[in-house]
């Protein structure tokens, strides 16, 4: 079992929503939003500096908060296409705050999607070769290989 | 605690680990040597070719942008350094750019023994046509049909198995970096390596440090956790461009020399990807096998062979939505291709500290350089469509996925209007210069043999010595820079002779 520590709540709640805006269930792939790819990033989160876990935190808080000028509601009750609008402005905001923002969002949701290893198959990537070399984590081994049941 | 050396070296990448194989005739005549790396011993059993797991040899987990945030630079953090997760590159510095730096003593004379013989040492060679996959013939069939020159890359491997995750450190030790070559040499000799240190002030020859906890499943150091104080008579800084400035900087020595920190370039990278047809597998056989200089001179940059593990290349595409989902849906067919721009040293771009004393990085990229890399992208994409890609991915276009039918169209849907700083992802593996070697202290930090100003007793030997940039891949200039460092220190030891011998040890 693995309880998520950061990625709960209101920030779960946005997290798949984004997820499901930059990786959507498409050309054979699955969706992104999925408790799989929360985990990994909630671990992400984990392995980072307190200052920039702080940031991104917050900046999850803000996309929650910010889906008031996008539709009058927060970001994971928005319809897809205003979801998609805030995000898109975002990432090409005048406020370079935004589009850090928004590039740190993208990235760690793309390493919790593509670190796993179902979606490997989809994307016909093969992996390591070494595949069962031992691992220095064995939370994040199992979170990828998909043998950890997540809860948040 | 307190320990006393006669020699110490911080870090144990390219410059630091060069220095102590250097050193070994020193540490046979009895002095005491120690290399001190901020960064875990890794085992070779620890490289498990999984792009998240080996985040951990790379500086805050691979996610460290410069201040403006335009760039993200990958620096390598372990013994070993940067030489863990690179290629294995190893060009030499083209004649021209000696010219250009125009450090008093660095000539193309002094420079062609020391590579030599490092090339010996580490097992550089010209890839051979076995080594070739798929992603570097087709980039070479792309060059050919385009009449540019397609070059092979010089690489320092042994009995490689083309395995293809050099980038996420060699568990075969085919890979003929400091950790298997210098390092293991050094150690043999008597030499101390001590990991998990991190050199948090430096003194007047003395340093001040702290023995981190040893991470899971890398190597233990000699020294147990705490604070520690190292005194040496010689201290070599080789923490890697951004580090060594920090470090100086910290501990106050910009009083004395104002350029600490100055003349920094980061050599902006974009990776680009072309959908081939039918699967390329670009992610087995060796990464690296050629490259093609056609625009050097005349724009700046160098195009060089590729690959990327699935996830990076998501983040390096710039794509989200339906476009990420389908081109990422075809990962075994996507060309690759690195971009390197020869950035040069501008005034703004420095290294300082942030209000917490943390080491940071500022940079700006130019007009110059976005028309650079808008350019390449130009070029690149006209590569693939010559190579036979069906489609390509281009972040500087009005839409990043251009179809093979917009061939033509290709200088009117890539334009540097489409170049949003952050949005447009730029990297840097190359970070150089902060402590550029030159004549006086008021123009460098550093002579030509790396001896800080007005400090004798004080070096540096790494990639912060240059004063511009290298234009290649600098990891073989940052060896035979650290050779010279080396010959100056058993130079100034040999000079005083018995003398100084009993006075340091």
């Amino acid at each position: 079992m693995y309880k998520c520590q950061y990625i709960k709540g209101h920030r779960l709640k946005t997290i798949l929503a984004a997820a499901n805006c930059i990786i959507p269930e498409y050309a054979g792939l699955s969706r992104g939003g999925t408790l799989e790819t929360a985990a990994v990033v909630d671990w992400a989160i984990d392995q980072m500096t307190r200052e920039l876990r702080l940031q991104f935190l917050i900046f999850i808080s803000i996309v929650h908060v910010s889906g008031i000028f996008f539709g009058g509601r927060p970001f994971y009750k928005l319809s897809y296409t205003d979801q998609i609008r805030q995000l898109k402005w975002m990432e090409s905001s005048p406020l370079k705050a935004f589009r850090m923002g928004f590039m740190g969002l993208k990235s760690y949701i793309c390493m919790g999607y593509f670190s796993r290893e179902r979606i490997w198959s989809d994307i016909q990537y093969h992996g390591p070769i070494v595949y069962d070399q031992p691992a220095s984590d064995i939370i994040i081994r199992k979170l990828c290989q998909g043998k950890l049941k997540v809860w948040s | 605690m307190k320990k006393y050396y006669d020699i110490v070296i911080v870090g144990s990448g390219a410059g630091g680990g060069t220095v102590a194989q250097s050193l070994i005739p020193l540490k046979e005549k009895g002095l005491k040597i120690a290399v001190l790396e901020q960064g875990p011993h890794f085992p070779h059993s620890f490289f498990t070719q999984r792009e998240i797991e080996m985040m951990r040899l790379f500086r805050f987990n691979g996610a460290w942008p410069v201040k403006s945030g335009e760039i993200t630079i990958a620096a390598g953090q372990g013994v070993g350094g940067s030489t863990l997760m690179y290629t294995g590159v190893s060009f030499r510095l083209p004649e021209s750019v000696v010219k250009e730096w125009n450090v008093p003593g660095l000539t193309m004379d002094d420079l062609t023994p020391r590579f030599e013989r490092i090339e010996r040492d580490i097992h550089v060679i010209q890839p051979s046509e076995t080594m070739v996959n798929d992603n570097n013939r087709i980039f070479k069939k792309g060059c050919e049909k385009l009449g540019w020159p397609v070059k092979k890359i010089p690489i320092n491997v042994k009995n490689c198995e083309q395995v293809g995750f050099c980038n996420l450190g060699c568990c075969s030790g085919s890979k003929q970096g400091t950790l298997e070559v210098q390092l293991p040499e050094a150690i043999q000799s008597g030499i101390d390596l001590i990991p998990n240190c991190e050199v948090v002030q430096l003194s007047e020859k003395k340093l001040h440090a702290k023995i981190h906890n040893v991470p899971p499943g890398t190597l233990e150091g000699k020294w147990p956790p705490g604070k520690i104080t190292i005194h040496s008579d010689i201290i070599v800084l080789a923490a890697g461009s951004p580090g060594t400035s920090g470090l100086l900087l910290k501990s106050g020595f910009q009083q004395y020399l104002p350029r600490i920190g100055r003349d920094i370039t980061l050599h902006p990278a974009m990776t680009l990807y072309g959908v081939y047809p039918k699967p390329i597998v670009n992610y087995r056989g060796f990464p690296k096998t050629y490259y093609t200089d056609q625009f050097s001179n005349s724009h700046g940059y160098y195009i060089e062979t590729a690959f990327y593990y699935p996830f990076v290349s998501s983040r390096h595409m710039g794509l989200w939505g339906k476009d990420l989902s389908e081109i990422m849906s075809r990962y075994n067919q996507l060309m690759t291709v690195l971009v390197l721009n020869h950035d040069t040293i501008r005034k703004e771009n420095r290294i300082t500290l942030d209000r917490k004393g943390n080491v940071q990085v500022h940079y700006q990229l130019t007009g110059t350089v976005i028309e650079s890399l808008c350019h390449a992208q130009i070029q690149a994409a006209r590569l693939f469509f010559e190579a036979g890609c069906e489609h390509v991915i281009i972040p500087c276009a009005s839409s990043p996925v251009i179809p093979r039918n917009k061939q033509k169209e290709l200088e009117e849907l890539i334009q540097t209007k489409y170049f949003i700083s952050v949005k447009t992802p730029v990297s840097s593996a190359h970070p150089q210069g902060g402590c550029a070697m030159g004549r006086d202290p008021d123009s460098s930090v550093t002579n030509s043999w790396g001896q800080v100003h007005g400090f004798p007793w004080l070096f540096v030997a790494d990639s912060g010595l240059f004063p511009n940039s290298a234009h290649v891949n600098p990891y073989l200039t940052v060896m035979a820079l650290a050779d010279r460092v080396a010959d100056k220190i058993k130079k100034k030891l040999q000079l005083n002779d018995e003398t100084c011998f009993q006075s340091f040890s």
